[in-house]
């Protein structure tokens, strides 16, 4: 009897949280597109595209909350000492929620995407003028290019190295053209750990399941830290980090049920 | 050149270049899955097999079948030994 309730009571929440999602999004994304956009023609280019990023961070904050209290995120940041940015955030990649808990980080940051999202309507369009980066769509030198181009404006980036959701708690090989990016410009890396999230919702499914999602911001790999390394020993070795945390995180999840 | 020199060879390049642990290069290692190279690294491991071998793979079709260590012995085999013969 216990089990049918809870399983209702996450079916009411999630009617909820979608109800939220679809109307918030249909009506939030033109608005704020269309007020950027606006504001465009009076503000200088630099400010506009700040706005567009605040814009997207402030709609990712606000879905994140409307799922509270079934669904909760837990932000953490383990190396407070690491404010000045801009940082190269390495995450590894369980669910399709995770560039909305990206809302979590306090840094002006765009996402480095694969083509479908940014082929949504609406928002994928919003996230090309905030100057999302679909690393599918350019040569790797165009990525360079461009990508420098944002850090060297204070823009950090967030990077999703296994390049696909892994859909559970093993995490996916690394691919090496970030950490070759970082190396090239001698850029700050961040390793973030994500926990929690891989029924949030799981792979193939759109159905919340409730729970905490952890995520961790590591202390930053600097330039000095990581110049002797070859990309394939970097990419590895900040795998290895979140790989830790995330061992961590969940032994000590485990513990608490 | 032996089997057996292609091969300490070969697993000499993974390990010097890419710090990959001697005990992780059985010949039916995937390249990709197991050892964890993308594409970019291939080229890196590329150019480390040619500094080796004193031998052109880079622009050799028959490189893009390559998905395990076998495959990658028994391809620097096949071209250490037509260079030979040339």
């Amino acid at each position: 009897m216990k089990a049918i309730l809870n399983h209702i009571a996450v079916a009411v929440q999630n009617l909820f949280f979608s109800l939220f999602f679809f109307f918030f999004s249909l009506f939030y994304i033109p608005i704020a597109t269309s007020v950027v956009f606006v504001l465009s023609a009076f503000i200088p280019h630099r400010k506009t595209m700040w706005m567009t990023r605040r814009a997207i961070s402030y709609y990712g904050w606000l879905i994140l909350h409307c799922a509270w209290p079934f669904a909760r995120v837990r932000y953490k940041d383990k190396s407070p000492e690491d404010r000045e940015g801009p940082f190269i955030f390495i995450c590894n990649h369980r669910s399709a929620s995770d560039p909305f808990l990206m809302a979590c980080l306090p840094y002006e940051a765009i996402q480095i995407a694969k083509q479908w999202p940014l082929r949504i309507p609406v928002l994928g369009i919003m996230a090309r003028i905030a100057g999302y980066l679909s690393i599918h769509e350019m040569t790797v030198e165009s990525f360079f290019e461009k990508a420098s181009q944002l850090y060297n404006e204070g823009v950090s980036m967030v990077s999703f190295p296994e390049g696909t959701r892994s859909g559970g708690r093993c995490m996916g090989q690394f691919t090496s053209a970030i950490f070759r990016f970082a190396k090239r410009i001698h850029a700050t890396i961040v390793p973030l750990a994500i926990s929690g999230n891989e029924d949030k919702p799981p792979k193939g499914s759109l159905l919340l399941h409730p729970g905490v999602v952890h995520v961790h911001k590591l202390p930053a790999l600097r330039w000095e830290d990581y110049k002797d390394m070859s990309p394939f020993k970097l990419k590895n070795h900040v795998r290895n980090l979140l790989q830790e945390e995330i061992d961590i995180i969940e032994n000590r999840c485990e513990q608490d049920i | 050149m032996t089997e057996s020199d292609i091969i300490t060879a070969v697993n000499e390049v993974f390990c010097e270049e890419f710090e990959v642990p001697l005990k992780e290069l059985t010949p039916e290692s995937q390249i990709f899955d197991d050892l964890g190279l993308d594409s970019l690294d291939v080229v890196d491991l590329i150019v480390a097999l040619q500094k080796k071998f004193g031998v052109q793979v880079r622009n050799d079709e028959r490189v893009r079948e390559v998905r395990t260590l076998q495959d990658l012995y028994d391809l620097l085999e096949v071209i250490k030994r037509e260079q030979t013969s040339a």
